[in-house]
């Protein structure tokens, strides 16, 4: 019978929210895009290094790819949770899983993109003198790029997504509101915060397919016209 | 409420020491019960997006259709934000006098299933070998004949992949329900961090990251099993 009562009065958004909690609600997309910038970058500086041994030595790219998507399937309530007893309810609890689960995608596509050089390009770049290394930054890298940014895209997106996750302990940004909500059964905040971890995984999806667009150029121009 | 409702078991307790005690397993609130629980809600999932998700697929990809839905699906797979989806039908379930449990769970979980089955389902059936296809017309197959006797039976082991990478995926998903006010396998986790008990928190991520690892064990050894007989004859004869 509370529970009915309750419910009338229990819209699925409450807008005063907004004006009321406005600090809570700005703390928590701020705590939410730290944990996934400072995890995605972690995890790319990472996957660049698995990627550049995958490429240098052929016999390492299948284990460090099986290592990769073993970490990927490990239920990220284990992750999140196993770490607790260490380093308990903090930030780096949180770090660690987010940027191990990014390794498969950014390693991947970091690896996808350098083997999509055309072999002629190598051969060219080395017929004009070029030391390995400049080939590598000069003429590899840009050529990988697309495929570079794609997979950082990916990773952004289900980093936004998966932030909500460590809630569970204590950290999580916007996943806060969500926990929150439901243990108060009070919708609004679990609202806003599924709504606004949504739009921010589609804010940074697009700002980086926007600055990637911005660093190459030479992908967007018509064929033919070069 | 039921989130509060944790299992008294005794702080500081040795992980193996409860892992290994007989008592844990059985119960209502037991490992295997709360296993059990979370089995059927994966199985139902898995169930429900195999038989939506490859015939539609395989529909697309006989006709050539919905390329743009199939690179799609590959972002999506990633990107299914589980813990808000979920958190956004709570409200809308209870309104609408469905409880707490498991809808809100089953719908996001099943988001998350689609994504990959649809994509191997649609890859695999668009690159059967069209000389396969033109044969069997050749021989007066109808088209739905072709489509379930030659190009399914082809694109089995690959269909299979993402079947098994839909259920691993949902079988690590689906603890979180344990903090969406309901049970399975999660709750030992929950209820460790809630009672600050570490030797429960680590037994719970044991347990949960075992079932995921038995999934992928199981799917892998089921793969082999599964192919149509012509298939498996076609594999051996061509290594000779």
């Amino acid at each position: 019978m509370s529970a009915v009562v309750a419910q009338a009065s229990n819209p699925i958004v409450r807008w005063e929210y907004f004006v009321d909690e406005w600090d809570q609600i700005l703390e928590a997309v701020v705590q939410h895009l730290e944990l996934t910038v400072i995890s995605v970058a972690i995890g790319f500086v990472l996957s660049a290094g698995l990627a550049a041994l995958a490429l240098r030595f052929g016999w390492a790219a299948g284990p460090i790819n099986g290592f990769t998507a073993f970490l990927y399937t490990i239920p990220s309530v284990a992750l999140f949770a196993i770490l607790v007893p260490y380093f308990g309810f903090s930030r780096v609890s949180a770090i660690v899983p987010l940027a191990l689960y990014t390794l498969l995608i950014i390693e991947t596509n970091i690896v996808a993109g350098f083997a999509a050089v055309p072999a002629d390009v190598r051969d060219a770049a080395d017929g004009m003198g070029m030391s390995p290394v400049r080939r590598v930054f000069t003429v590899e890298l840009p050529l990988a790029m697309p495929y570079i940014i794609t997979g950082l895209r990916i990773a952004v997106v289900s980093t936004v997504g998966l932030v909500t996750v460590a809630a569970i302990i204590g950290q999580g940004g916007l996943g806060r509101l969500i926990l929150d909500g439901l243990r108060r059964t009070f919708w609004t905040p679990m609202t806003i915060g599924a709504v606004l971890s949504i739009l921010l995984a589609l804010a940074l999806d697009g700002l980086i397919y926007w600055a990637g667009r911005r660093a190459t150029p030479w992908a967007n121009r018509p064929k033919g016209t070069a | 409420m039921r989130l509060l409702a944790q299992a008294a078991v005794p702080r500081e307790i040795g992980v193996f020491e409860w892992l290994l005690d007989p008592d844990s397993w059985t119960g209502p609130t037991g490992i295997l019960a709360s296993a059990w629980d979370t089995i059927v809600l994966c199985s139902i999932v898995i169930v429900i997006a195999v038989v939506v998700t490859v015939p539609l697929a395989s529909w697309l990809a006989h006709y050539r259709r919905g390329e743009l839905t199939a690179t799609w699906a590959v972002t999506l797979s990633r990107a299914v934000p589980t813990f808000a989806v979920a958190g956004l039908l709570v409200p809308v379930a209870l309104r609408q006098g469905w409880g707490f449990e498991p809808w809100p769970i089953l719908i996001a979980l099943l988001l998350l299933a689609l994504p990959p089955i649809f994509l191997n389902t649609y890859t695999a059936v668009r690159q059967v070998d069209p000389g396969a296809v033109d044969a069997a017309r050749a021989m007066g197959y109808s088209e739905w004949d072709t489509l379930a006797k030659v190009e399914l039976a082809l694109s089995t082991s690959v269909i299979f992949a993402g079947v098994r990478v839909a259920a691993v995926t949902v079988v690590a998903t689906e603890p979180i329900r344990a903090f969406l006010g309901g049970d399975g396998l999660g709750r030992y986790v929950r209820d460790g961090l809630g009672q600050n008990n570490d030797g429960l928190v680590i037994a719970g991520a044991i347990l949960v990251a075992g079932l995921a690892g038995l999934t992928t064990v199981i799917f892998r050894l089921a793969e082999g099993l599964a192919l149509p007989r012509g298939v498996r004859r076609l594999a051996s004869t061509s290594d000779r």
